[in-house]
């Protein structure tokens, strides 16, 4: 028996796509220079809850590392020093790549649900309507 | 444990504790809270974490482990230097007619424009 399958009946998560958090910095970086928990406070809006800040850590390490992203210090009066995360101008190129892939991934979901839906209705929120009942 | 790799594992211990410390998302992690920061195996990181106490980067905290003032200074230092050099110019530091700042279609000519000169 597959170990993929969903109990019957269970709810299923909406999953992100593999690597989804890479343009996710990347678009949250161009809209504007910040730190790291401003950062994880914004991923929430993608699906990224619980906030992993060691993921989030490791992710700008790489971002950095591949010259997508710099950081530099921001002086803090009332504690340690920060990090200010900013996108490079390889990183901008890198985002209108990933979202060219994603709006092509887009094109294969509303592909799939087109066609399911030619059979059940789904509500706003993902769930299923009457199953199996025709539109 | 290599003296090498005891540096490595250092740096990168100090650098995450700096930034979790900065971030005020812990300013004494636990060494699993730490292993799982840095998605290491937490019993391999315990050996490091009694050296750098040992070496005066650490102190052990009630639970944790928190940053020394050495420990601070290394961790935001090795922070800098790690990257520092390694990318050009920001978003926001080009001109006013940069690609950037509108659409894909032009950042794609854009890039070709730029093969061979500075943009």
């Amino acid at each position: 028996m597959s170990t993929e399958a969903a109990p019957a009946g269970a709810a299923v998560e909406p999953t992100p796509p593999k690597n989804f958090m890479r343009p996710c910095l990347l678009l949250l970086l161009r809209e504007q220079p910040t730190h790291g928990y401003d950062l994880l406070e914004r991923l929430k809006s993608f699906g990224f809850e619980p906030a992993d800040p060691g993921r989030l850590y490791r992710s700008l390490r790489a971002l950095e590392r591949d010259g997508l992203v710099r950081s530099t210090w921001e002086r803090s009066a009332s504690g340690p020093d920060r990090r200010i995360y900013q996108l490079t101008r390889a990183g901008m190129e890198e985002l209108h790549l990933r979202a060219r892939a994603l709006a092509g991934t887009r094109r294969l979901m509303e592909a799939f649900l087109g066609r399911y839906e030619e059979f059940v209705a789904l509500a706003d929120d993902g769930a299923t309507g009457s199953v199996g009942a025709p539109r | 444990m290599s003296e090498l790799e005891t540096l490595r594992v250092r740096d990168e211990v100090l650098q995450a504790m700096y930034w979790m410390r900065a971030e005020g998302i812990d300013d004494a992690p636990t060494e699993e809270a730490l292993a799982r920061f840095l998605a290491v195996g937490a019993e391999t990181l315990r050996l490091y974490l009694e050296r750098f106490c040992a070496d005066g980067y650490l102190e052990p905290a009630t639970p944790g482990y928190r940053l020394t003032p050495v420990g601070e200074e290394a961790g935001k230092r090795t922070f800098a230097e790690e990257f520092a050099g390694l990318t050009g110019a920001a978003h926001g530091e080009c001109d006013a007619d940069c690609w950037c700042h509108s659409s894909p279609e032009d950042a794609a000519q854009c890039l070709e424009d730029r093969v061979g000169h500075v943009h």
